[in-house]
């Protein structure tokens, strides 16, 4: 185009100029199929491509006025010489999203006795028979913890009774509340409790106490009686008839949305999503959690969890899936709750505080656990691997050690520089890294070391499968896409 | 185990450092051999499907090389957000 001569160039003639002169902003890609990439940055904002695309935007040969140079640039993936305030928006999109380390730790594990009425072969804890009273935690256990629970910065604090089965110490579950409750008139933080319990004990009395406590009870729903017995025995295999009864107690007692289930998957478990989902609609239930097995406690001795594989799981989930948004689409709100936490992850700035997608790793920082005799855990499944001798995982034990000395202590420090993703292998250059975490136990059991070779790890396998199909479902599937949006967290 | 094959790259092109990574998203399907000589970098192995792993470890390659070029380039500018992220300086303005 001749210039010279003229007094100003056509608006095109600039657009020429630029083009491969924007600079790129960080940011890191991963195949979804064989033909796009999911290219993200470092707050979580991403855009599906195509491979010529990927290139030109890395070797700076996309046209400035194309939709494409819009795109990224919308986006913070690149800063031109009209605006650099893509910087400033990083900056700040990145220190919302770490918002929370400064904020630790939100969710209180309390192990309250290790008895249990059950007998399930996956248990991902050992259990104790029900006539062991050496394995409920005491007042003074409890009190000592209690003491650690308040000095968390958090404005939100969650305690959770677990065990064994927790309503078989109930009587120190009310001495915990009582307790809590009254301290937290000093400290003035967001206060929750919660119940996780097979339900087989539940009282009218424990459900009035739950009630006027605000307590939200969490169960285990296997699916339908066959298959919930199966995977849940217990003696005189009524468990499945216990739990019904009781999800039908508390929801009437304590409304609907203070209870909810959660359910393991098995090998007896695989070809039945849908009967499983059906068994939570029956019961009014409005979510479900697909798990698959963890490698810890029973599920290892009985080997439960290498029964399957992370293909045949993921088979089921998305199966499950499937069948959950063409609920959804008949009108009828039902969540796939880690699908709901991806989808969060995925559009949302802010963080979901789920222990596994965190970086560093949420263990200790987002959830603690105090066990039964005292010892501090860093996760509920590093005190699974402690039931099982490995004590890896222990932060130190309240009778004595202080809070300086667990939060401070080498074993949290060293777990989470081990668990920053951003330097791991493979992690570093992954598309899903502001999306995902690591889980330090579960490699640290299944590879001997707490980061791992992802390439091997089921943990990194069976979270890439999932994003991508979800990335895919909201590209490729407008329906699919109008219900995830709609479980997106304001 | 799998019949032993061998893929070249042009060391004038790749890095090492890009093949390296490159095999390490692949450590799940077989172990390497790597030489580094007169200009090609070679990759040993051996697979029960070895022409698609080689396929595999091409295509890596070429993702990771684009993921240094991305890596390389915008390093500082990386730090540079992150110290804005975390600080009251006004290092950016």
């Amino acid at each position: 185009m001749p210039v010279l001569g003229k007094k100003f160039r056509p608006p095109e003639a600039f657009d020429q100029a630029i083009n491969g002169y924007y600079q790129l902003l960080p940011s890191r890609f991963v195949r979804l199929d064989g033909k796009r990439y999911l290219l993200s940055n470092d707050v979580g904002e991403f855009l599906v491509v195509g491979r010529g695309q990927l290139a030109d935007y890395i070797q700076k040969k996309v046209p400035k006025g194309s939709d494409f140079y819009h795109d990224l640039k919308s986006k913070c993936f690149l800063v031109d010489g009209d605006s650099n305030v893509a910087l400033d928006l990083l900056a700040l999109k990145y220190r919302t999203k770490a918002r929370r380390i400064s904020q630790f730790t939100a969710l209180h594990i309390f192990v309250v006795s290790l008895r249990c009425d059950y007998t399930c072969r996956y248990c991902q804890v050992s259990r104790q028979t029900d006539d062991k009273h050496a394995f409920d935690m005491s007042e003074a256990t409890a009190d000592k913890a209690l003491g650690l629970v308040f000095k968390s910065p958090s404005p939100t604090i969650k305690i959770e009774f677990q065990g064994g089965e927790p309503l078989l110490n109930f009587s120190l579950i009310r001495y915990i509340v009582a307790n809590a409750t009254a301290e937290n008139i000093r400290h003035k933080k967001n206060l929750q409790f919660v119940i996780t319990t097979n339900l087989s004990l539940l009282t009218d009395e424990m459900l009035s106490f739950c009630s006027s406590h605000g307590i939200f009870l969490s169960t285990s729903l296997d699916g339908p009686e066959q298959l919930h017995n199966a995977n849940r025995p217990r003696p005189g295999m009524d468990g499945h008839k216990l739990t019904v009864e009781g999800i039908k107690k508390a929801q009437t007692a304590l409304g609907r949305d203070k209870i909810g289930a959660l359910m393991t998957t098995t090998e007896k478990s695989l070809p039945a999503a849908r009967a499983i989902i059906d068994a939570y609609l029956e019961n009014g239930l409005d979510s479900i959690f697909l798990r698959p097995l963890s490698p810890y406690g029973f599920a290892v001795k009985t080997r439960q969890a290498y029964k399957y594989d992370v293909d045949r799981w993921f088979e089921f989930y998305k199966e499950g899936l499937d069948y959950i948004l063409e609920i959804n689409r008949q009108g009828h709100r039902f969540v796939e709750l880690y699908t709901e936490l991806v989808v969060n992850k995925l559009l949302s700035p802010f963080s979901t505080g789920y222990v596994d997608l965190q970086s560093p790793s949420g263990a200790g920082i987002s959830a603690i656990v105090y066990n039964y005799d005292g010892d501090v855990y860093a996760s509920d499944e590093a005190r699974m691997l402690a039931e099982m001798g490995d004590k890896a995982f222990r932060l130190g034990n309240v009778h004595d050690d202080g809070y300086e000395d667990i939060m401070l202590s080498d074993t949290l420090l060293d777990m989470l520089e081990s668990t920053l993703s951003e330097s791991i292998p493979m992690c570093t250059d992954c598309g899903f890294l502001p999306y995902c975490g690591t889980d330090p136990v579960y490699h640290h059991a299944t590879q001997g070391d707490m980061v791992g070779n992802k390439a091997l790890s089921g943990f990194c396998g069976k979270n890439m499968k999932i994003f991508r199909h979800v990335v895919l479902l909201l590209e490729d599937d407008p329906e699919a896409r109008e219900t995830l949006l709609g479980w997106v967290r304001p | 185990m799998g019949t032993e094959t061998a893929v070249t790259f042009d060391a004038n092109v790749f890095s090492l450092e890009t093949v390296k990574r490159a095999l390490y998203r692949c450590s799940d399907q077989s172990q390497f051999d790597i030489t580094s000589e007169g200009g090609a970098i070679t990759v040993t192995f051996s697979a029960i499907d070895p022409d698609g792993l080689a396929d595999k470890i091409r295509n890596e390659v070429l993702d990771q090389d684009l993921r240094d070029t991305l890596s390389k380039e915008t390093a500082n500018v990386r730090t540079l957000i992150l110290a804005n992220a975390f600080s009251d300086t006004g290092l950016i303005r």
